[in-house]
């Protein structure tokens, strides 16, 4: 993984369309075993849920000191990663918007691996103001 | 598996029971290739974040029981290189939850290479209340 410095994110000035870079990682069994385990599935052929590429690709770039909620996800699936290959994800910030008064962006990466095999998209809705979650769900907090 | 000729608009697809626990949070997390501390795994970070006095399960783990409803209504062969899976979270989930993903065929259109089925999916914790909704697709010969 490269050792680059983080960018403090701030929400203002992320931009739709903005690249979050790429990087590579090889798919371990390891890896496989300890989702299929986590997920209770041992035919789970996606162990790069776990991965969240997506995410993985925002930290790579953001120190984010807000935090986020996951307020939902999107994934489609093309071919299941085969372990040993190397694996390429490309992130990028696919929108931004406001939804009553609260900040979201979406983060997307697709994924393939070193034959060019397309894997997997995943996007995830991010809420730029997790604390307004845990006020909802502790309403007695302010 | 449902053949094509099989699937009817309102079947119920297999369901799945899941029950979390901070082992298989933690597990889940374990998967990842960063060493990152967040409100999966640190306790403390999500209580300065959230105010919750517990870390949450990630939402893409409710994405993985989905695939695997989907998955085994479709069959292997089509969920994993046409299935896809969209649902929007509306509470939290953490250790101790039980999470059952349900759902029902909601309709089907011919595109090229085949017919995209469309199948509305719930997840609802052990007290009945639902935690996330959305839709999955995949597409049948």
């Amino acid at each position: 993984m490269p050792d680059k410095e983080l960018k403090l994110f701030d929400y203002d000035k992320a931009e739709i369309g903005e690249e979050l870079g790429s990087y590579e990682y090889t798919l371990t069994q390891e890896m496989v075993d300890a989702f299929r385990t986590s997920v209770d599935d041992p035919d789970a052929q996606f162990p790069t849920l776990g991965v969240k590429h997506d995410a993985t690709a925002f930290a790579m770039v953001y120190d984010d000191q807000i935090g986020t909620v996951n307020a939902g996800n999107e994934v489609a699936f093309f071919n299941p990663p085969i372990v040993g290959k190397k694996i390429t994800v490309h992130g990028r910030i696919a929108d931004k918007y406001l939804r009553r008064d609260k900040p979201y962006i979406v983060i997307e990466a697709t994924a393939t691996d070193e034959d060019g095999r397309l894997l997997e998209k995943l996007s995830t809705y991010q809420l730029k103001k997790p604390d307004e979650l845990g006020k909802k769900w502790h309403p007695e907090q302010k | 598996m449902a053949p094509r000729t099989e699937i009817k608009p309102d079947q119920t697809i297999p369901s799945v029971t899941k029950s979390i626990t901070e082992g298989s949070i933690l597990g889940f997390e374990s998967t990842g290739i960063l060493d990152r501390e967040n409100i999966h795994n640190n306790p403390e970070l999500a209580a300065k974040r959230l105010g919750t006095t517990y870390t949450l399960a990630s939402g893409r783990m409710s994405i993985t029981f989905a695939s695997e409803c989907l998955r085994k209504f479709f069959g292997a062969a089509v969920f994993n290189h046409t299935g896809t899976v969209n649902l929007k979270f509306l509470r939290p989930v953490k250790a101790g939850d039980t999470i059952t993903v349900t759902g029902t065929v909601s309709g089907s259109v011919e595109i090229e290479g085949g017919t995209r089925v469309s199948v509305n999916l719930f997840c609802d914790n052990q007290d009945g209340n639902r935690t996330a909704v959305g839709t999955g697709t995949a597409v049948v010969n």
